[in-house]
């Protein structure tokens, strides 16, 4: 049962699809690896965890947007998360992604995310978006810059500490790093 | 916005509790970024609250039960929360409270928790529930009492550093001497000229 009001979102491999109970364990197994999470910001405890997911729901609520849950449509398992991320005390609305364990180097946080920034400047009217990274992590890095976004500066963050700031593409570019080169 | 938890509208003497709505998060705000939140894991930053407070509304989803804002019947005005908590990690289903500091003394915590037990134990099934409570906590300790809680040494805690308290069985709540104790008590509050004696509670 869906427990948003998420749409669903298409991609060649992916559905991008709101939060649901069945997403709790894989969520929490995610966010208690604390090397996996550590840029996305782990959690201590299952409470902590449950929490996380649990507030992400509310966000849904609140904003009208939050983190999707990425299913593989070839296996129909939970394959991380992607969304715009915007609780009081971000400095802008973020564009986020995170795959889950055995999902990496397969281009799916890329697809995923592409489709869910398409989303929020064509559905939500959002103009700009960033992404908040946490320094050192190249992964996240790269990827930032696979999808077009730039480093703006470095700022403090309220609950990660220092921290990156990215920008992406506006709407009206192609969102490739040749309309930037 | 659509989709959005389908929760009940409580009413009482006094109060009407619905769930929790943006536009009421400043109140909750100001409250968790106090010291009276010192029991409930605060005081919180801004970003911990907010992120507090959508984890109140996804519960409402996640659960079908949840944290009711309690507004005054006639002003509209928020005076705290009550309601069921049951994230992971907690042993039992637990019924708590939390009121703005600026409005205890008046018997709103009592009045409004009396009616989301009653409405759990009559509409939604539950068998039983605690409290879970700082043993410092003596304002929230005296309600469960009131309440007709005991303190149940036995159970297991959250944590090890909360008591529990064990709010008595439907059968029990729903007899004369618990319930007509508690509708006496919220009578008494709801009378303009009535002046507790002591310190405030809830």
């Amino acid at each position: 049962m869906s427990l948003t009001a998420a749409p669903v979102l298409d991609t060649p491999r992916l559905a991008l699809r709101g939060p649901e109970v069945r997403d709790i364990e894989p969520m929490i197994a995610f966010l208690l690896d604390r090397e996996r999470a550590e840029g996305f910001g782990a959690s201590t405890n299952r409470g902590d965890a449950w929490r996380w997911f649990a507030l992400n729901v509310g966000h849904w609520h609140i904003h009208g947007y939050g983190y999707f849950t990425i299913e593989d449509k070839a296996s129909g398992a939970p394959a991380g998360i992607t969304g715009i991320w915007n609780p009081e005390g971000w400095p802008e609305p973020e564009l986020g992604w995170v795959v889950f364990d055995g999902f990496e180097g397969r281009g799916i946080a890329h697809e995923a995310a592409l489709r869910a920034r398409q989303w929020a400047y064509e559905d939500l009217g959002f103009t700009t978006l960033t992404s908040n990274i946490k320094p050192g992590n190249t992964r996240s890095i790269a990827l930032a810059e696979r999808l077009g976004a730039w480093f703006e500066r470095e700022y403090d963050n309220i609950h990660m500490g220092r921290d990156l700031l990215y920008r992406h593409p506006g709407p009206d570019a192609d969102g490739s790093v040749e309309a930037y080169a | 916005m659509s989709n959005y938890p389908d929760i009940p509208v409580i009413e009482t003497r006094r109060l009407v509790l619905r769930g929790p709505e943006a536009g009421d998060y400043p109140d909750f705000k100001a409250t968790f970024a106090s010291y009276r939140s010192r029991f409930m894991g605060g005081p919180l930053n801004s970003y911990e609250a907010w992120m507090l407070y959508a984890a109140e509304i996804g519960h409402w989803a996640i659960r079908g039960f949840g944290m009711w804002m309690v507004h005054d019947k006639a002003t509209d005005e928020t005076y705290g929360m009550a309601g069921g908590w049951f994230p992971a990690k907690w042993p039992e289903h637990e019924i708590a409270w939390i009121i703005w500091p600026d409005k205890a003394g008046k018997g709103y915590a009592l009045e409004a928790t009396h009616a989301v037990r009653r409405h759990f134990y009559e509409r939604q099934g539950w068998e039983g529930a605690v409290s879970y409570i700082d043993p410092k906590n003596l304002d929230s300790i005296r309600l469960a009492e009131r309440l007709g809680c005991t303190k149940d040494r036995e159970a297991p805690t959250i944590d090890g550093n909360d008591a529990v308290y064990r709010h008595p069985a439907p059968a029990v709540a729903a007899s004369g001497q618990i319930r007509d104790g508690i509708e006496l008590e919220i009578a008494h509050y709801c009378d303009p000229s009535f002046r507790p004696k002591g310190m405030p509670i809830d």
